[in-house]
């Protein structure tokens, strides 16, 4: 509005040409004063961003303090925390310093200083410390660079964390993956320690509240991809909650333990219909009550990620009836429900639908999600049309050795390609493949399954045992018409849960 | 007509004809680039060498075939070649010899049929850089155990036959691929690996003749 004021100047009667001069005085005042007022509107915004709870874990207490974030960088209340753990202290308001004593040691630090002196020796801190309204600032980083020093204590956060954990006090990590199965949604909770949980829901919002403090979630949120439900971890007042934002979609909810309280499915029933494919039949809902027939104490395998070959534009070997591509995905559905309702593991898929996925994209699918145990399916293609055999493959041992070696010159090599990630757990991918071998020839029998070698493009970054399972022969009509018959499916995923049962239990299972 | 649209109607006739020309002539070099890349028979292509000179003395080698039944996944075939001064046109009759089939029902074919090698190039490191056309990844039928079995036909025929070779890298179209057909990796070279045919290495015969 000021802006056109000095326009209409021009063309306005000599009568009124003192007030409108007096209107563009007052605008080239108010323009910049204005602007000015905006630009500390926003930046100081930016300098003084909102505050946060943060509870610090102590062995057998807890305190919640205000964390408050200057440019960046999150500050905590000194004084408060130092008065919980018992440390004197002296706040010298003249001096504008505050020293604190332990023993014959003294830390002293100064206000809008970032550096701090230990028995007179200088600590630098990350940002200065601030002094406001009789409260003393300092960067999270004080803890661990000059409190850890004066007391002995010990103080542990992730960046980027609200938590806090002190001392020794024991902090299980809490995994949450969520993951779509047709018309339900599941959210698994997996934690070292058995926990107890408590679901209450209120309209849009259900909360999961969880009676153990001083736990430290893998991640602090979870946006699922099909965006029905939110799922965030929250213990900012000191109780672990986990707060789900949830759709009016969402119906039912049910909330299974497994593993001795060590693992929970939260299963949110949808009315949401399962999207449904050309080729592939509609998924088999799993019972999400059915609660796992066998709970071994120490299973090790608890994430498998099962990887169906090709997909989209890649269609792999083809028979007169079908295609690899379809016939890895209807079958690695299957056995996704069969392992979930028998053994209860997170079941993840490279692919649950008709799209192309290079070989890295599907590793890295396992690799990103700890998956313990990674299982690539494909279907064989031989020129004999009367062979009928399937393979176990493994990586091919020392591929790429004698190649790095020779470029590493002899000196120590400071870059490993990462083709060669598959070596970490090469003996434990040798003993799946055997496991898998014995399991397969056992269900059925007559058929040939032989452990191979190869340079596997899929196998060769997975960083957790892995095996490849070749199928069949699809240029065999009799065996192509077998490996479509429903039941012959049924049997071979039976055949997997039950290796996977015996390899999880045997010491070559990683627990990583 | 006044004369000045006269004038301006000429001068637009002659700058149209102009730009005629540059359109015809543009169009027409396009079109030559595109026939020589489609063209099999293209001009400068360097006249075919012979692989071997008529008073190279014959050898015998061995060419890996997939055995299309029993325990081994190659099997190998005696078949002759000539020894010429060049190891690289040893090399090219011995991939001749693959690309053209075993001889016998118990082996398969390890290339598809449209299949062709470019070019061969042998490193001073003994890494023979052979590069097919795009068939050889594009008509493969798939099948983990069938890319391996094409893939190792190749590297064992040449490292065994030819010890200069130490190890064979495989390029497709010209260009370094990931895999053959999506399963088996060729992002490095390939060394020699007889524990899938049935033959001994050589280390192994002579051990086992002293």
């Amino acid at each position: 509005m000021f802006l056109f004021v000095p326009f209409c100047g021009y063309s306005s009667p000599s009568s009124r040409s003192d007030k409108i001069s007096q209107a563009m005085r007052a605008a080239r005042i108010g323009i910049p004063l204005a602007a000015l007022g905006a630009a500390l509107f926003i930046f100081g915004g930016l300098m003084h961003a909102a505050d946060t709870s943060i509870p610090i874990y102590f062995p057998n207490s807890k305190l919640i303090v205000k964390a408050e974030t200057f440019n960046r960088a999150t500050y905590v209340p000194i004084k408060e925390i130092i008065e919980f753990m018992g440390v004197p202290y002296t706040d010298a308001l003249a001096l504008e310093t505050l020293t604190l004593r332990s023993g014959n040691s003294r830390l002293l630090m100064t206000k809008n200083s970032a550096l701090m002196s230990y028995n007179n020796q200088i600590l630098l801190l990350p940002s200065p410390i601030l002094r406001e309204e009789g409260r003393w600032l300092a960067p999270i980083e004080f803890l661990t660079i000059g409190l850890t020093r004066l007391t002995g204590t010990e103080f542990r956060y992730r960046p980027g964390t609200p938590r806090i954990f002190a001392d020794n006090v024991d902090s299980p990590e809490l995994e949450m993956n969520a993951q779509t199965l047709g018309p339900i949604t599941r959210l698994t909770l997996r934690c070292s320690v058995p926990l107890k949980l408590d679901l209450k829901r209120d309209n849009q919002r259900a909360i999961l509240a969880i009676d153990r403090p001083a736990l430290d979630p893998v991640r602090e949120r979870l946006d699922h991809r099909d965006r029905m439900v939110r799922f965030a971890f929250d213990d900012s007042d000191g109780d672990a909650k986990i707060i789900l934002d949830l759709t009016r979609d969402v119906t039912d909810m049910r909330l299974t333990a497994a593993d001795n309280n060590r693992v929970f499915f939260l299963d949110l029933l949808t009315k949401k219909e399962p999207v449904t494919e050309a080729a592939p039949p509609p998924v088999p809902t799993p019972a999400p009550a059915a609660k796992p027939d066998v709970i071994p104490a120490q299973r090790k395998v608890r994430v498998v990620v099962i990887d169906p070959g090709h997909g989209g534009m890649d269609t792999g070997a083809k028979s007169a009836s079908m295609v690899e591509k379809d016939f890895t995905l209807v079958f690695a559905r299957k056995l996704r429900t069969a392992l979930q309702t028998r053994l209860g593991p997170t079941v993840l898929l490279t692919r649950d639908s008709d799209v192309a996925l290079d070989n890295e994209a599907r590793s890295a699918v396992a690799n990103n999600n700890q998956a313990n145990l990674f299982i690539s399916l494909h279907a064989g293609y031989s020129a004999n049309k009367l062979d009928d055999g399937s393979s176990v493959f493994v990586m091919k041992d020392n591929f790429g050795q004698a190649f790095t070696t020779a470029a590493a010159g002899g000196r120590d090599q400071l870059f490993l390609p990462w083709y060669l990630g598959y070596r970490i757990h090469h003996q434990a991918s040798v003993s799946a493949a055997n496991v898998l071998q014995e399991e397969l020839s056992k269900a059925i029998p007559g058929s040939k399954f032989a452990v191979r070698t190869a340079p596997l493009a899929v196998l060769s970054s997975a960083t957790m045992p892995s095996v490849l399972l070749e199928i069949g022969n699809f240029n065999n009509p009799v065996n192509a018409q077998t490996l479509a018959d429903d039941g012959f499916q049924k049997t071979l995923a039976d055949a997997l849960v039950n290796a996977i049962l015996r390899f999880s239990q045997s010491p070559q299972a990683a627990a990583n | 007509m006044p004369r000045h649209i006269k004038i301006g109607l000429i001068v637009f006739g002659i700058g149209g004809a102009i730009a005629m020309g540059f359109f015809v002539d543009i169009v027409g070099r396009v079109r030559s680039m595109v026939n020589e890349r489609e063209t099999e028979e293209n001009p400068f292509k360097p006249p075919a060498q012979p692989l071997y000179a008529p008073t190279d003395p014959p050898m015998t080698v061995k060419i890996f075939f997939p055995a299309a039944s029993g325990d081994s996944l190659l099997v190998a075939e005696d078949q002759t070649i000539f020894k010429s001064a060049e190891i690289a046109n040893r090399a090219r009759q011995i991939l001749q010899k693959i690309q053209e089939g075993p001889g016998r029902d118990t082996m398969l074919a390890p290339l598809p049929k449209e299949a062709k090698v470019q070019d061969l190039f042998i490193s001073e490191q003994g890494t023979a850089f052979i590069d097919f056309s795009d068939a050889l990844a594009t008509a493969h039928p798939g099948g983990v155990l069938n890319e391996l079995t094409t893939i190792y036909s190749i590297v064992d025929s040449l490292t065994y036959n030819l010890p200069e070779i130490k190890q064979v890298k495989i390029l497709i179209g010209g260009v370094e691929k990931e895999t053959l057909a999506g399963h088996c990796l060729l992002l490095l070279p390939l060394e020699m690996d007889l524990s899938i045919t049935n033959v001994i290495p050589h280390e192994e015969k002579t051990a086992q003749l002293k």
